[in-house]
């Protein structure tokens, strides 16, 4: 492979908009960034058909997503509870299905071969910090919105701000703040790097010998990157869950 | 002293973002897309997806408590069945009872009358019997007189009248006295 694979997304170019004054100079098009607006494109067009003439008795598509979309309901509400369950479900099942539509792309050919103007076209989008990163704070971002708004927000201060002025709580309610900043860490972190890891695996044993032997990585990445859409999932909803259920201190 | 640890450590994570090339601009562009992404995701595919779903699972409810109402009418109309079956053997049982009955005392009639009629018939050819005895014992007599006339006629070699008779019978009586 020509380019070797570096932690900064290439930017591919500036673009400058400008909309009701608001004006946005030199915004730059990564190649990440656009491969994520392919990802959506993808999502978007398939959703379409699935659901382009819905029936009582499903067509193929329709019922693969039908199949999806309950599993999916059905862990959100063996998790949260049929009413959360309806406010959770959208977000934690777009963060699967963009997670595992852009890792999955990631694996095609063209990725990291094409070019222009000596940088890589497309880039497997988790293979860029930015955007897992992004990821990560709409969950956590999401999650403390939700926890503000079943428990109210005296409820929700509580977590971190102990009214008994006793060292042990206050030191727990620091540990808590901690957390949630790992988390967001963790998150993001746990995903670019596990398709950050795995492109350069691809890239160096392609290079060594480039047919049949790069095959077995190929498998291992598909499930890397469903293992790791689901993980983000998993781990979103549990946080939401967790958050937005009274902290067990106050029970007592 | 507190204030310099900080900015140290701002520092160094502002070159590791660095190095990573965070830039906010980019992390905004994929919080938008995200967010672009859920609008439509939600409007497009879960919502429809999700209320096929729950129509289906509404419609194979009713269709299952139909099957029991169904299952349970079906049970009601057995037993109706049966006891229509039940109450029908036994009227023909009855039925069966009430004609045999009739038929042996019919039989037992017939028999009486049977009966009756030859005993009648057995009297009857009793009688006619007798009767003929009767004819014919007087016909014996008859003949029997006549045969003696004749014989005392072959006797006498005179026709007995009833003159004679009388002569003779007095003649008798005569002899008698």
């Amino acid at each position: 492979m020509e380019h070797a694979i570096v932690l900064k997304p290439e930017i591919l170019g500036f673009y400058n908009i400008n909309v009701a004054g608001f004006a946005l100079k030199n915004l730059p098009i990564t190649n990440t960034l656009l491969v994520s607006w392919l990802a959506m494109i993808i999502l978007i067009i398939i959703s379409l058909v699935a659901t382009w003439k819905l029936k009582a008795v499903p067509s193929k598509l329709q019922n693969f997503f039908e199949m999806i979309i309950e599993f999916g309901y059905q862990t959100v509400e063996d998790l949260s509870g049929s009413k959360k369950a309806k406010v959770f479900f959208p977000i934690v099942m777009t963060f699967f299905l963009f997670i595992l539509t852009a890792n999955w792309m990631g694996l095609l050919p063209g990725f990291g071969t094409l070019t222009l103007s000596q940088k890589p076209l497309l880039r497997s989008i988790n293979s860029d910090l930015n955007m897992t990163l992004a990821l990560a704070l709409v969950s956590a971002a999401l999650t403390h919105i939700f926890a503000i708004k079943y428990l109210g927000l005296g409820n929700y201060l509580k977590r971190w701000f102990s009214l008994q002025l006793f060292p042990v709580f206050l030191f727990v309610g620091f540990l808590e703040i901690i957390s949630e900043i790992t988390k967001v860490i963790s998150l993001s972190f746990r995903l670019f790097g596990n398709i950050f890891a795995g492109e350069v695996v691809l890239s160096t044993v392609s290079s060594i010998f480039a047919f049949v032997v790069p095959l077995p990585f190929y498998f291992l990445e598909i499930i890397v990157g469903f293992v790791q859409a689901a993980v983000f999932m998993m781990l979103t909803l549990v946080f939401m869950v967790i958050l937005s259920e009274k902290h067990a201190a106050e029970e007592h | 002293m507190c204030l310099v640890t900080f900015t140290v450590l701002v520092t160094i994570h502002m070159e590791i973002l660095n190095q990573f090339g965070i830039s906010p601009i980019l992390l905004a562009a994929q919080v938008v897309n995200f967010f672009i992404l859920l609008f439509i995701l939600k409007k497009l595919l879960y919502n429809p997806i999700l209320k096929v779903l729950e129509t289906r699972k509404k419609k194979i409810e009713e269709s299952l408590k139909n099957a029991q109402e169904i299952e349970l009418k079906l049970q009601a109309t057995e037993e109706q069945s049966e006891k229509i079956i039940e109450k029908t053997l036994k009227q023909s049982q009855q039925i069966l009872d009430e004609t045999k009955e009739a038929s042996s005392q019919m039989l037992d009639d017939a028999k009486n009358t049977a009966a009756e009629i030859i005993t009648k018939a057995n009297e009857q050819a009793i009688e006619l019997k007798k009767a003929e005895y009767m004819k014919l014992e007087q016909e014996v007599k008859e003949n029997a007189a006549s045969l003696v006339s004749l014989v005392f006629e072959k006797v006498i070699g005179k026709r007995i009248t009833s003159e004679d008779q009388k002569a003779l019978i007095e003649k008798e009586v005569k002899n008698l006295s």
